[in-house]
């Protein structure tokens, strides 16, 4: 009886235990993303974290500022800056290969800058669709659908025919490749049927974001580039937004001497903490280790000459090519950027960079660049100062720029001389050509991340340079990257790669 | 009724008899351990003659047992042979038997020691057994029980104290290392407090886990539970290799179970113990530098500047470093009667490594207690642990842009010429090197200590309910606290220190994990038929949580990390605090049932199923069978004639495990989380984002194992031995698949979709080439050989295509489908060109070298993984001397070895130091990394020499017993690897097969000492 008694019990609370199969994941730390942007905050938060994607950071994630990104892909490749290999063991070769040309699917910055594009059209889908659902502001929702047609005019731009899709919720099957055209075709769409609906408000709660003139610059680029992506040229068209978006009210900021400025000019605000709303029109906002950060000076600048200007040490990094330096007029104040000859910390830059591989370049060979003078708060990993996206010097030179291409040159030569003027040069003596566009393009907008399409549009892409001979056409796209061809193997490779 | 009992590196569960006894508690005789006992220990059985007292009579003999010291030995057993009439010794060693006649034979047997036979024919005798250094151990642990080593159906490895390695031991690994084959135990360095990674029959898995599950005295954890015991307090270890032996642990077997059992109190005995060992550590090898002479001599030929020569002679390394000591305390004691018994004891493992300012300091205090009651129906076992360790450790990733390691090998970028301080007395520094750092500043300056502070206990309760079942309760909790502290100066002459003025962080990190199980236990014996069933629910939640902070710029470097609140707080970022909190928890339920018939015919089977909460909503549940059957042969009538074979037992065994561990909560599920800062509407707003690829379908990997395998002991019992041969799949191998992007915001998802296969075959020996009474001499040693192949990495999750291959896993090693893991997929070195520059194969002759990750241009070239193990382990005793050697090695893997390669470019001697072998060698400059630097990895190290002295001390007061050691550790090791060695990092996880330099491996002479006081 005794032991049956204990058999009953000892069964019934095995069996009473057994009900305990309760396996539920409690997540404590983190919230539910269905919740979460299911709120009218969260769809806020959601266009927030769109403009998040743009501001650089480490590992190549943003337009500008940092390094291994979209910024580098397009600076490097073109004519005017670079870093070389130094023949003391320092830097590795992707900066070298973009500049000859050589680069390959498999590099690095290539594969990153793809993820990077498609990880922001990733967050603009969501938050077009949770501002939507939720039934936000007009300008909102416009706004987001601005930011995602920015992207795929950026990624239009550099891979041509790349995967198109405007809904997370879908798998890889249902997107295709989309060519080029179809891609441009999107984003004019988007962005004629939105701009309008954008924000005219300047500075302030738009400072860093899309309004309308940003929005109508964009789409003056697109139209600039059309014969690029589609063989049809839209210069009317894009004149047309130029002038929509000097309705904004846009001029440009003073070229003045001004001793407080390090680099001795007024016109060099433009690069600086807060970008002047006369003429900034789309700001990337920085501070270093916070939001952003901005490594240009101190990854061109030599270990003790940046530590005696700023007290942390350069990374000896990029350099300005003696062909681009040499084409700077003296009495140009954009000149006052590059940095050669001997300095402070006892460094010496010399013009020419002998090898960008191989045994690379001496120490100290190369001009240096410090455009982007660093404002605090910064460090040896950066500043804070703010960069330009589209300003409205870039806006006078596409005006002048379709003039030109329009047979209007006479029309053209205010907008280029303004800018010319407001550099300490003189007008032209003639109607502006392509060429003195072209190349007035590089005096003020050098590493402002525009050389390449530049140069592709005004056929200067492919010509040699010191470091290479004629490039080949293929060149003009990047290789959709390796990693994305072994992910999804229905995309196809751009031809020559 | 169970019980549990422990004595020499074994512990058994008999089943029982009930015998009335005084003094002492109860135990219980089987057939099986007679048949057991007679199959290992009869060769060096001690027949004992005496005289006839009457034939046909019934006959009563009394006599006392004793130990090798000649103290009573209670509760060894007393069998007349053939029958199942038997006894066992009382609290002082005694014991009365009747036998039948005088003709009897009685057989006096205790674990551990060796078997003797005696004739019925004195009245009274005194019989001395000794310990019994060469069979095979006789119980075995097999997760949730014990079984008799012959009752064994799967593949499992027990070693006992006597078996395991001695010396300067402060990891509970570097006890078994050698000692098993297919268990393999690597360690990477010596530095103070790490310890050596396990796997066991290689890699099976890729992201889920491949460390051992460890069960201490029940108490389930990772591999960081191993580190809370003392080595000195453990009395044997039992492995778990097969899948039918650890799928009773479901999804968490299948990278195998290691279970630990510590020392418990004799019953009825008192003890008061003293074990010690010190030892002094070197560094046997050092890379081979180019000294200050020979360093301005090449720099100048490549047109290093005289600025570059700052004419000092410093020899980093050697400044650096210095001799290490370890040192081993415990003092144990423990007393009882025969219900109560207990046993407590302290230890202590401080290490001073042979980096300066490196150093580990560990307590361990802990007590054990059982107690019987209810007329010894119920049994309680009680256990509590606390230990703390305090590290001091060097910088483990610092250095210049151009090299990052551990400090001590920024040792060798140092340039010769680079003095240590300037002349005002402040760390020297170069501006001309970017990010130039003086590692003996910053071993002199920073602050990186950590505190762990770790609490485990549990409670066992077994009450028999009725004759042959049980029913069992065991909870255990435990508990951890890991804090670190750090703190880099600007003095540090670190780049980003001195950017920052200085930084710290504290880090806090806390385990909680408790389990529960409730267990039905049945054992009986019908007739031929035995039987012993389990059944056990089991509830497992373990809660991890922690924060962390950081703060900069300090005015001065007095208060380091204590006290965050003196940095410039203007200056916080995002990623300066941060906190967590997650939890898992898991159910299982398990019904296992080992039968036998006539002792010959043996199965094992078990189910068990498991519910986690950390996998995907559509797969929260997973089962895991296995079954195994044994044949011992040489019981069947057809040997009976033979006499080559002892012992020959057949088994073969098939099970599946899961694989959990290894994935983190909140893996399947689609969450928002924190993305630093960013600025919108004019301010500066926490950023929000997606944080990582959803996936529903989230479940176990499964292993499916099959084993076969032969015990034997043949030549009159000289030759023992098992093989084993395996193979095993992994199939729904968890990994982070490659996804497109788009649609994904991120490349990779966790998802089941590979498969990984092993197979293998193991081979233990033990040889006695000089057996007897005085002296033995056994060869020992193991050898296992491994394939490993990675099968598929491919396939389709909800219809989205996964194509992943060729995924890198460490320097120029890759996952490639049909290769192994960690597969060498390499540029081929060909020479220089006309500038020193590294020329390599361009294998599709399109004038490019392509360095993608499947490029055409790279030649497949071994694996990071060791083809083979093995291990031989001579032990040689004389009376109270014994001397044992162990040497092991592995083989059929390469090194990358990275840093050489950064050590050999002659365009980096300006700014670094270079290999004297850089020299000959003339290479300016590579783009590549080629096949230059991958190297053989086999090795064969002399690990341990250790020679004994027993101290007979039956006459001295107080003292028991003296055991005097010596031990030599990593005495001689035999290589091509041109490192400092070639035991790298082989845990199978990204990034392993690589060299980018590691703390020094020491060698180290070792004194212990063991005092047992009376």
């Amino acid at each position: 009886m005794k032991i049956k008694n204990i058999l009953i019990i000892g069964s019934l609370s095995f069996l009473l235990l057994l009900g305990c199969t309760n396996i539920d994941e409690h997540v404590y730390d983190k919230y539910s993303a269905d919740e979460f942007y299911g709120s009218a905050e969260g769809a806020d938060v959601a266009l927030a974290s769109v403009y998040a994607q743009i501001g650089g950071n480490w590992g190549g994630v943003g337009y500008a500022g940092a390094d291994n990104g979209w910024y580098d892909m397009n600076a490097m490749c073109a004519d005017e800056q670079v870093i070389p290999h130094r023949n003391t063991g320092d830097w590795q070769l992707d900066f070298a290969r973009l500049y000859k040309h050589e680069w390959l699917p498999t590099d690095y910055i290539i594969g990153n800058t793809w993820n990077w594009l498609y990880k922001s059209i990733y967050n603009a889908n969501l938050a077009v669709d949770q501002l939507v659902s939720s039934n936000a502001e007009v300008s909102k929702i416009a706004e987001a659908k601005v930011l995602r047609a920015f992207f795929y005019y950026l990624l239009m731009d550099d891979y041509g025919n790349v995967p198109f899709y405007t809904e997370n919720n879908i798998t890889v099957d249902k997107i295709p490749q989309a060519n080029r055209a179809e891609i441009y075709q999107f984003v004019l769409s988007e962005l004629t049927e939105n701009v309008e609906n954008l924000s005219a408000s300047k500075g302030g709660n738009y400072y860093g974001r899309f309004n309308k003139w940003a929005g109508y610059t964009l789409l003056a680029k697109v139209y600039l580039n059309a014969e690029v992506y589609t063989g049809t040229a839209k210069w009317q068209e894009a004149l047309e937004a130029c002038n929509k978006v000097s309705e904004g009210g846009f001029s440009l900021h003073s070229g003045a001497v001004d001793a407080n400025n390090p680099l001795g000019y007024k016109y060099y605000e433009l690069f600086g903490d807060v970008l002047p709303e006369d003429e900034t029109i789309l700001a990337m906002f920085a501070s270093a280790n916070v939001v952003s950060r901005n490594i240009f000076t101190v990854r061109s600048l030599n270990g003790p000459h940046a530590q005696e200007l700023f007290g942390f040490s350069g990374w000896n990094g990029t350099i300005v090519p003696s062909d681009f330096f040499l084409k700077y007029d003296d009495n140009d104040i954009r000149k006052k950027q590059f940095l050669i000859g001997e300095q402070p910390g006892g460094t010496t830059y010399t013009l020419e960079v002998s090898s960008l591989d191989n045994p690379g370049a001496a120490p100290q060979a190369g001009v240096r660049n410090m455009k982007f003078y660093p404002v605090t708060p910064m460090d040896g990993g950066g500043a804070s100062n703010d960069f330009p996206i589209y300003r409205y010097a870039d806006v006078l030179l596409m005006k002048a720029e379709c003039n030109v291409r329009l047979n209007k040159a006479g029309d053209a030569k205010p907008f280029l001389d303004e800018v010319r003027q407001r550099a300490g040069l003189d007008r032209l003596a003639g109607n502006p050509t392509l060429n003195d566009i072209y190349n007035e393009r590089g005096f003020e907008l050098n590493w402002e991340g525009h050389r390449r399409q530049d140069m592709i549009r005004f056929d200067k892409f492919l010509l040699p340079n010191n470091f290479r001979g004629n490039s080949e056409n293929y060149r003009k796209l990047f290789p959709i990257p390796t990693s994305a061809l072994d992910a999804n193997p229905g995309l196809v490779q751009n031809p020559g790669y | 009724m169970n019980i549990k009992f422990k004595n020499n590196g074994l512990r058994y569960s008999l089943f029982k008899t009930h015998f009335k006894m005084k003094h002492l508690l109860l135990i219980i005789l089987v057939l099986i351990l007679n048949v057991q006992n007679n199959l290992y220990a009869n060769s060096s059985s001690n027949e004992l003659t005496i005289s006839i007292n009457n034939k046909d009579q019934e006959k009563t003999i009394n006599g006392i047992v004793t130990d090798e010291n000649g103290l009573p030995l209670p509760g060894a057993s007393i069998i007349e042979k053939g029958t199942l009439n038997g006894v066992v010794t009382d609290f002082n060693g005694n014991f009365s038997i009747k036998v039948a006649n005088q003709n009897a034979i009685i057989e006096i047997s205790f674990i551990g020691y060796k078997t003797q036979l005696v004739k019925a024919s004195v009245a009274s005798f005194k019989i001395q057994l000794l310990p019994d250094t060469t069979t095979l151990d006789e119980i075995v642990l097999i997760g949730y029980g014990s079984a008799n080593r012959k009752d064994v159906t799967g593949s499992v490895v027990s070693i006992s104290e006597k078996n395991m390695n001695e010396g300067a031991v402060t990891s509970p690994l570097q006890l078994i290392s050698g000692k098993a084959a297919g268990v393999n135990i690597t360690q990477t360095g010596s530095e103070p407090g790490s310890s050596p990674s396990v796997r066991i029959r290689g890699i099976s898995s890729l992201i889920g886990g491949n460390d051992p599950l460890v069960v201490v005295d029940g108490i389930q954890g990772n591999m960081d539970l191993l580190n809370q015991i003392p080595p000195s307090e453990i009395i044997s270890i039992d492995i778990l290799k097969d899948a039918s032996a650890t799928a009773v642990y479901g999804s968490r077997g299948a990278p195998g179970v290691i279970i630990v059992s510590t020392k418990k109190n004799k019953v009825g005995r008192s003890t008061v113990e003293y074990i010690a060992s010190s030892a002094i550590d070197f560094i046997p090898k050092k890379l081979d530098m180019l000294n200050a002479n020979q360093w301005w001599e090449q720099a100048q030929l490549v047109g290093v500047p005289a600025s570059a020569n700052h004419g000092s002679n410093t020899d980093w390394y050697n400044i650096l470093t210095r001799s290490g000591l370890t040192q081993n305390h415990t003092l144990a004691f423990g007393g009882g009667t025969d219900k109560f018994s207990y046993r407590a004891s302290i230890s202590a493992i401080l290490q001073d490594g042979v980096v300066i300012n490196s150093n580990n300091k560990k307590y361990i205090g802990r007590i054990q207690a059982t107690q019987s009651a209810l007329d010894d129906k119920l049994k309680l076992t009680f256990n509590l642990n606390s230990g703390i360790t305090e590290t001091k450790s060097s910088v483990q990733s610092i250095g210049r842009a151009a090299f990052t390691s551990n400090l001590i090998s920024n040792a060798y970028v140092m340039r010769p010429t680079d003095p240590v301080f300037n002349s005002d007395g402040s760390y020297y520094t170069d501006p001309n090197v970017f990010q130039y750092l003086n590692p003996y500043a910053v071993s002199q300056t920073v602050t990186n200590e950590g505190q762990y502070d770790n609490l485990f206990g549990s409670l066992k309760a077994d009450l028999e309910l009725t004759k042959g079942l049980t029913v069992g309760w065991f909870g255990s909790w435990r508990k951890t606290n890991n804090t670190n502290g750090f703190y880099l100066p600007a003095v540090s002459t670190s780049s980003y220190a001195i950017d920052q003025n200085g930084y710290a962080n504290i880090n806090t990190n806390k385990q909680n994990e408790k389990l529960t199980n409730v267990s039905l236990t049945y054992k009986e014996i019908f007739g031929d038929h035995s039987i012993n069933a389990l059944v056990l629910y089991e509830w497992q939640n373990q809660t991890y949580q922690g924060n962390y902070a950081q703060a900069r710029g300090f005015l001065n470097d007095i208060a380091t990390y204590n006290a965050l609140q003196l940095g410039d707080l203007s200056k916080v970022v995002p990623g300066d605090l941060s906190s967590y909190k997650n939890d898992r928890t898991l159910v299982s339920f398990l019904g296992r049932v080992n039968y036998s018939f006539l002792n010959k015919y043996l199965v094992t089977a078990s189910l068990r199923r498991d519910g986690s909460s950390v996998f995907g909503a559509n797969n929260k549940w997973g089962s895991f069978p296995s079954a195994s059957v044994a044949w011992q042969i040489d019981q069947e009538p057809f040997m009976k004639n033979q006499k080559i074979f002892n012992h020959l037992k057949l088994r073969g065994g098939y099970g599946e495990t899961g694989n959990q561990q290894g994935l983190y909560p909140q893996n399947s599920i689609s969450l928002v989380g924190g993305a630093g800062v960013t600025y919108f509407g004019g301010s500066q707003i926490t950023n929000f984002n997606v944080t990582q690829n959803a996936n529903e379908d989230l479940r176990w990997e499964t292993k499916k194992q099959t084993n076969v395998g032969v015990d034997f002991a043949l030549l009159d019992n000289k030759l023992k031995g098992s093989i084993d041969v395996y193979t095993s799949t992994t199939d729904d191998l968890l990994f982070d698949y490659t996804v497109p992007q788009p649609p994904f915001p991120y490349g990779t998802i966790k998802a089941n979709v590979g498969s990984i296969l092993n197979e293998g075959i193991e081979i233990g020996l033990g040889y006695d080439l000089i057996k007897s009474d005085n002296t033995t001499l056994t060869l020992a040693g193991n050898v296992s050989f491994i394939r490993n192949e990675v099968l598929n990495l491919s396939g389709s999750i909800n219809g989205v295509p996964l194509n992943t291959d060729y995924v890198s896993w460490g320097p120029n090693s890759y996952l490639i489908e049909g290769q192994p893991i960690g597969t060498f997929n390499i540029l081929h070195h060909t020479g220089k060109d006309g500038v020193n520059s590294e020329t390599v194969l361009d294998v599709d002759d399109n004038g490019i070298i392509d360095q993608g990750n499947e490029s055409p241009d790279r030649l497949i070239n071994g694996s990071a993984l060791p083809t083979y193990t093995f291990a031989f382990n001579p032990t040689f005793q004389h009376k109270n001397l014994d001397v044992s050697m162990l040497w092991r090695g592995s083989g059929g893997n390469k090194i990358y070895n990275s840093i050489r390669s950064t050590l050999s470019y002659l365009e980096n001697i300006g700014k670094s130091n270079v290999l004297e072998s850089a020299v000959p060698l003339g290479l300016f400059n590579s783009k590549y990394g080629s096949d230059l630097w991958l190297e053989d990895g086999s090795f064969i190290r002399l690990e341990n020499v250790t020679v004994g002295y027993n101290f007979n001390l039956e006459n001295v007061k107080y003292i028991e017993s003296v055991r005097l050691s010596f031990t030599g550790n990593n005495l001689l090791l035999i290589t091509d690897y041109s490192g400092i060695d070639p035991e790298l990092n082989l845990s199978g996880g990204n990034g392993f097969g690589g060299d980018n330099g590691i703390y020094p491996r020491t060698r180290s002479f070792s004194l212990g000492l063991n005092v047992k006081f009376k």
